[in-house]
Formats: C-alpha cells, sequence, structure tokens
C-alpha cells in the first residue's frame, strides 16, 4: 500500500484536538518536573489555569472541527463525538477547577496530577469516538490506569491507598471480561471493527436461523465488563469504597467523565455493532438496570458519609441511564445523551459543593452537614438544587431526563422497568430529601459562618447555570441530543 | 496422535498444573515461579499457533518483565520466611461454585457454537503483515498504547516512590571525589 | 485425534476460570494480580487461536494479543507500585486487611 499523504493528513486532522490535548498534558506534566527542580516550586493554581486554558482550547477545536472518519473508519468524529466530547471536557473542566483547595493541601506532585488528568481526558475523547473494539479497549485502559494513579494520590492517606488497590483489581478484572467478550465476538464474526461485526451477526443468523449461544456468552461478557466500567449493580462493588478514598475531585470525574465516557461506547457497541442482536441482550440490560436502581438507591438510605451516599446515587442514575437503553432506537439514545448531560451538571455540582463543605470543615459525615444553611447559605442553595435535579424535581434537568427515559422504555413495551424506576426514585427523593432537611434545619445559630472561594463558586455557578437551562430550555439540548443519535442509526 | 497433538497435550498439561498451583500455592513466591511457568507454556502455544512474534513477545514481556516485577513485589512485601501462611480466604467453596459454575457456560456455550474454520492457507510471513497491519490499520491504538505506557510510567514512579517528611524526596547526596580529582578540580579552579 | 480449535479454546477457558477462581480466593494483593495475569493469557490464548484457525490470511487476532500483552504491562507497574504504597500503609498486604472501609 503506497503512503498517500493526502490521506494521511487528512486522518491526523480529524483527531488533532486529542493530540493537542495530549501534547498539553505532557508540557503541564514536564513543567511540574522542572519546577520542582528549580526551586520552590509553581503555585497549585498556575497549573490549574495553563491547565484549564489547554481544556478551554480543545474544546473549542473540537466544536469547530468537520466531522469525518479517520484511520480507515476505526475513529469517527460524528455528532455523538462531539457531544461526549464536550460532556467529558466539561467534567474535565469542572474537576480542574474544584481540584484546586484539595490538590493544594497535598505536598507533592500537584502539577503531576493535573497532567494525569489531562492523560485520562484524552483517552475518554478517543472513547467515544472509537468504532473498534481495539481502539476502543486500548482508550478505556488510557483513561482507567490514569485513574487508578489518581485515586491512590493522597498517599499519606490509608483510605485512598485502598481505594487505588480496589480500584486497579476490579480495573483489571474487568478489563479481562471484556477483552475475554472481545475475543469472541471476533472469533464468531471475524472482525473487530463494529461494522464487520455487524454484518458478521447478519450472516450467523442467516446461516442457522438463530443466534449461536456463543454470541449471548460474548455479549453477557461484554456487557459484564462494561457493568464493571459503569459501576452497575451487581459490578458496584468497588465503586463505594473507591468513591470515598479517591480525592474528592477525582470521584467526581470518575462518577461524571469517565460514566459518560463509558455511556458513548456503549451507545456504539450494542446499538451500531450489536443491534441486530438486540433480542440476546435488551432483556439483560433491562435486568442490570432494575438492580442497578433498587440496589443503589435502597443502600444510599443508610450511608453516613456524604461521598458514599453519592457513589450509590449515582450506581442507581446509571441505572436510569440504562433504563433508555431498552428502547434500541433514535428515542433511546437520544433519551440516554439528554440524561447524561443532565446528569454531568447535576452530579457534578454536588459533589463540588462536597469538595467545598470539606476544605472547609475537613469532614464527609452527612451529620455534620447539619444546619448548613446558616454557615453557608450558598452551598446548602446549591447542594439542595443538585440533589433535586438528581431526584428527578421539576424544573431542573433531571426531571426532564428521568421523564424522557421513561418514555422512551414505555413507547418499547417495558412498563414494568418503569414503574420500578418510578418507585426507587421516591426512594432516592426520601435520602436526598433527608440531607437537605438536615441542611436547614434545625435554626439554631451555629458557630461561625464560611465563604466559598472563588473558583468554587465560578464551577457551582456553571453547574447550576446547566441543571436550570436544560430543565427551562430544553429544546435546543434535546436538539443537540437528537443530533446525536441520529449518527447511530442513519437510516431511521 | 501427531506431534501436533502431543505438543497441545503437552503444554495444556503444563499450563493448566502450573496455573492450578499458581492459585492455590501456600507460599506466594512459588506461585509468582510457577506463573513464570504457565506464562512460558502459552509461549509454546503461541509457537504451535504460527504465532513466532507473539511467542517473543510473550517471553520477554511476560516472562522476562511482568514475572520478574512480581517477584520483586513478592520479596519487597512479604518476608518469605514466614512461608506457610494460610494464603487463601473462607471463600474456597463459593469461588469453586462460581469458577466451575462459568466453566461450565462457556464450555456449553461454545461448543454448541459453529465456528467457521477457513481453510484457507496460513498466510506466510505473518510477522511481516503483523508489523505493516500495526502501522496503517492499527497505528492509532499504536500510538495510544504509548501513551498509555507513558502515562503509566509516570503513575507508577509518583505512587512508588517514597516521599521524606519535609515535603520532597531526598536531595541526592554529593559523591566525595576522590582525592586526586580534588586536587585536580581545585587547581582548574584556581 | 486431532487437535483442533475446539480443544484452544477449552484450554482458554479453563485457564480463564482458574483466574478467576484465584482472584476470588487469593488474600494476597499480588497473588489476585497473578491471577489477573492468567485471565489476560487465557483471552490471548483464545485471540491467537482465532485468528491462526478463523482468519488464517489476517492476523487481527494476533494484533489484539500484542496489544493485550502492553497493557497488561501497563496495568501491572500500576498495580504493584499500589501494592508497595499499601505495604508501607499496613505493613502487609492481606487483601483481606485492607479493610477500613467496608467492602
Amino acid at each position: 500500500m503506497p503512503f498517500d499523504i493526502v490521506q494521511f493528513y487528512a486522518d491526523w486532522q480529524t483527531i488533532l484536538p486529542e493530540c493537542f490535548l495530549l501534547v498539553w498534558a505532557c508540557i503541564v506534566t514536564m513543567a511540574a518536573v522542572f519546577s520542582r527542580n528549580s526551586g520552590e516550586g509553581t503555585s497549585t493554581g498556575t497549573y490549574a489555569i495553563w491547565t484549564l486554558i489547554g481544556v478551554l482550547v480543545t474544546a473549542v477545536w473540537v466544536a469547530l472541527t468537520p466531522d469525518g472518519t479517520a484511520f480507515g473508519g476505526t475513529f469517527v468524529f460524528d455528532r455523538l463525538a462531539v457531544l461526549f466530547k464536550e460532556i467529558v471536557l466539561g467534567g474535565v473542566l469542572l474537576t480542574v477547577i474544584s481540584s484546586i483547595g484539595p490538590v493544594d493541601r497535598m505536598k507533592l506532585h500537584r502539577g503531576e496530577f493535573f497532567g494525569l488528568l489531562l492523560f485520562s481526558a484524552v483517552g475518554m475523547m478517543l472513547m467515544v469516538s472509537a468504532t473498534e473494539l481495539l481502539l476502543l479497549y486500548i482508550a478505556i485502559e488510557l483513561s482507567t490506569v490514569t485513574l487508578f494513579v489518581l485515586a491512590a494520590y493522597r498517599k499519606a492517606n490509608r483510605k485512598s491507598a485502598e481505594a487505588g488497590l480496589k480500584y486497579v483489581i476490579l480495573g483489571g478484572i474487568s478489563s479481562a471480561v471484556l477483552l475475554y467478550g472481545v475475543a469472541l465476538l471476533y472469533g464468531m464474526t471475524g472482525s473487530t471493527e463494529l461494522a464487520g461485526i455487524r454484518n458478521g451477526i447478519g450472516d450467523l443468523f442467516m446461516a442457522s436461523g438463530s443466534f449461536p449461544p456463543g454470541l449471548t456468552m460474548a455479549l453477557l461478557l461484554l456487557l459484564a465488563g462494561f457493568g464493571f466500567k459503569l459501576a452497575l449493580a451487581p459490578f458496584h462493588m468497588w465503586a463505594p469504597d473507591v468513591y470515598e478514598g479517591a480525592p474528592t475531585p477525582i470521584t467526581a470525574y470518575l462518577s461524571v467523565a469517565s460514566k459518560a465516557a463509558a455511556v458513548a461506547a456503549f451507545l456504539r457497541v450494542f446499538f451500531v455493532g450489536l443491534e441486530s442482536s438486540q433480542t440476546l441482550w435488551v432483556q439483560a440490560v433491562a435486568v442490570l438496570a432494575a438492580l442497578a436502581m433498587i440496589v443503589g438507591n435502597v443502600t444510599a438510605i443508610v450511608q453516613s458519609n456524604i461521598k458514599r451516599m453519592l457513589a450509590y446515587s449515582s450506581v442507581a442514575q446509571i441505572g436510569y441511564i440504562l433504563v433508555g437503553a431498552v428502547a434500541v432506537n433514535t428515542w433511546g439514545a437520544t433519551s440516554m445523551t439528554y440524561y447524561a448531560m443532565a446528569y454531568l451538571f447535576a452530579n457534578m455540582g454536588a459533589f463540588i459543593c462536597v469538595i467545598a463543605f470539606s476544605n472547609r470543615m475537613g469532614s464527609d459525615e452527612i451529620d455534620d452537614y447539619a444546619a448548613l444553611s446558616r454557615r453557608s447559605p450558598t452551598i446548602a442553595v446549591f447542594f439542595s438544587i443538585f440533589l433535586l435535579s438528581l431526584a428527578g424535581i421539576p424544573p431542573t434537568a433531571g426531571f426532564l431526563a428521568k421523564y424522557y427515559v421513561f418514555l422512551a422504555a414505555i413507547n418499547n413495551g417495558y412498563l414494568w422497568l418503569v414503574i420500578v424506576g418510578l418507585l426507587t426514585s421516591v426512594i432516592a427523593l426520601y435520602y436526598y430529601a433527608t440531607v437537605i432537611r438536615k441542611m436547614f434545619f434545625p435554626l439554631d445559630q451555629p458557630e461561625g459562618g464560611f465563604p466559598v472561594s472563588l473558583p468554587l463558586t465560578i464551577a457551582l455557578s456553571i453547574s447550576c447555570l446547566g441543571v436550570l437551562l436544560l430543565g427551562v430550555f430544553p429544546g435546543p439540548f434535546v436538539d443537540l441530543a437528537q443530533a446525536a443519535a441520529a449518527m447511530l442509526m442513519p437510516g431511521m | 496422535m501427531d506431534t501436533f497433538s502431543l505438543a497441545f497435550f503437552v503444554l495444556a498439561f503444563l499450563i493448566v498444573a502450573s496455573a492450578i498451583f499458581v492459585v492455590s500455592s501456600k507460599n506466594i513466591f512459588h506461585s509468582a515461579i510457577f506463573l513464570i511457568l504457565a506464562l512460558s507454556g502459552v509461549a509454546g502455544l503461541f509457537v504451535m499457533l504460527h504465532a513466532y512474534f507473539l511467542a517473543a513477545a510473550q517471553v520477554l514481556i511476560y516472562v522476562g518483565a511482568i514475572s520478574v516485577l512480581m517477584i520483586f513485589a513478592v520479596m519487597l512485601t512479604s518476608r518469605i520466611a514466614d512461608k506457610e501462611i494460610r494464603h487463601t480466604n473462607e471463600q474456597v467453596g463459593i469461588g469453586l461454585l462460581i469458577s466451575g459454575g462459568l466453566l461450565a457456560v462457556i464450555l456449553y456455550s461454545l461448543y454448541n457454537t459453529p465456528f467457521t474454520i477457513s481453510d484457507q492457507p496460513i498466510a506466510e510471513g505473518a510477522g511481516m503483515t503483523l508489523g505493516r497491519l500495526l502501522l496503517t490499520k492499527f497505528v492509532l491504538p499504536f500510538e495510544v498504547v504509548s501513551v498509555l505506557l507513558l502515562a503509566a510510567l509516570i503513575g507508577a514512579i509518583i505512587i512508588a516512590r517514597r516521599d521524606t517528611k519535609t515535603g520532597d524526596s531526598v536531595p541526592p547526596r554529593p559523591i566525595p571525589l576522590p582525592k586526586s580529582l580534588q586536587q585536580a578540580k581545585g587547581e582548574s579552579e584556581s | 485425534m486431532t487437535v483442533g480449535l475446539p480443544h484452544f479454546l477449552a484450554l482458554s477457558a479453563i485457564v480463564f476460570c482458574i483466574g478467576v477462581y484465584g482472584m476470588l480466593t487469593r488474600r494476597n494483593a499480588v497473588g489476585v494480580l497473578m491471577s489477573i495475569e492468567l485471565m489476560f493469557n487465557a483471552v490471548n490464548i483464545t485471540l491467537v487461536a482465532f485468528a491462526h484457525y478463523i482468519t488464517p490470511q489476517d492476523v487481527t487476532g494476533q494484533v489484539v494479543a500484542v496489544f493485550t500483552i502492553a497493557v497488561a504491562a501497563a496495568e501491572a507497574t500500576v498495580a504493584l507500585a499500589i501494592v508497595l504504597l499499601i505495604y508501607q500503609h499496613h505493613k502487609g498486604i492481606d487483601v483481606d486487611n485492607v479493610n477500613i472501609m467496608k467492602w
């Protein structure tokens, strides 16, 4: 095959945003190393600002890059990729802003923290564009291996080290399981590209009139692998411990950006590659979604640590997103995409409130949030909005998001799943409301108020704006989600 | 039985036996040694399947690097002297049940799946094809995996590095120069 | 009896399940990591066997296996670094003792 310079340029042009972010990650890391060698070192704020500049430039670049495919179709840059890349970058942006305080308290390797964060973001950006299972696998690994390190980043803290160990073990198992599924699919279809797999599955069906059991096995292994990455019940055992032990900004990042990227990958693999075999996996997905909603919400009630509570709540939230996946059509994909956007702002905002609180009080216990409205009305009000959005109360984004996924499921005849979803939403409302009630009552005068730092206020305002905009003016956002979903099924 | 089959069964026996030792040996150091044996057996299978490059990579990376890393970790973290401690927890029964069940399910589903075995001849020069694929069709994963290795390297250094109380690593101690060199240095400075 | 694809697949499934068993029962963190390596190797056997029997003209399966090995190396490096960190905290790497937080 002769070397084709035009093709070469066209290929690399499509992934230039990722390349830029990667180079930026290297620069930040190098700067961290050199500034330490040259004496007192650079302040955390400086690193954060430079990281933010890189992220913003990438976000604009992504928005301006024209659609296209590259590398023989293994990498696509379409509306779906753009939307999820922006969600991931939004998650990184808010994470960077909110990690200034926590990172500043670490004595060491403050610059590398941001560098690794960007490496992981590159992995996620590649993940949402991959249409070939090997690239997808490598991109998933790039994002998780850096997250292993970031989870264990508070080295002096035993909990953080434990979080790292549990994450690395469960991460290793999940990639082995995922890869076994990929291997079996490859064996049956002779391809690792989603298009090839799609054709291969069609041929399998043609040959015998039914799907071979090996295909079911491969799909179950893939689902289990994705279940680990998404922290779906019953594969969620690692999530609460990792969420509690990891530095809080990383927890937020894990629960939002990495899940959003995994949702995009899920959409591509299951809605495109395995679409024709949906009879095999839709039932399993419905059961997993129901389990996640029940287990996540019920276990969240008894938690006394706010990070653990949010961890279980995010297990449940992923369950709600997957409710949309039982409708293997444009509607299902649209509702899932919209939910991912709503979830980004609400969950990120909730975690930023936790960061703002623990920056000041050094505690993550729910009981310490008592009478917060007297000490810091800002945090209390913002936190309430985010929790209400997670619970799905109008006029926040969470309400419409839940409405759309439930609608998609009902239209496909999954009434029981929607009933489970509604019942567990009531449970969820109960424990979210408990936290809110704690913050606003009792009305006695506690000792001293505390302000919220400027960066955190900005991050909170962005998230709050997002939650309210998505909830009150959903039109343009639904259009975006629809345009993204249309990429999955060009025929419909 | 032909040589191919014989080789397969010998290697399969070696791999399965050492894998069982890896997960059940009381001494974790022995586990590491058996892991090397199992991984070498897999390299042998790769040779049988005409994947020569992979066989070499398996020996170099798994047997040569990862296993040695494991042995280092074992030596650094457990006192091998207090050898015969129980290395399995109370979940042996459940573990057998789950893995046995999984095995049965996988074997059943694979046995009932018709794989279309190709009758085409095996491509000559698979190593060359592999290299070409790595730099054409799979060039993007190839680049990304290098980034992954870089990130893992940075991360591992940050995590494993021992920090001192002052907040940074120990400054390198100046190595005293030999007398003769010190004199030479002094002369050049004066 | 001629050895063919089914034999390789069966061997791979057996090794994979031995890895699963080890990961469920091992107490030592390094032991758990070894079990994970066994699982990766089982997958590699499957991949290479498929590449040999299903797509003999195309070595995609081998390419995937090369990447698996590289990723396993990266993962093992980070995992062992974290194990060392745990050791500094606990003076031991018994997974059952790593439990300030409940599982």
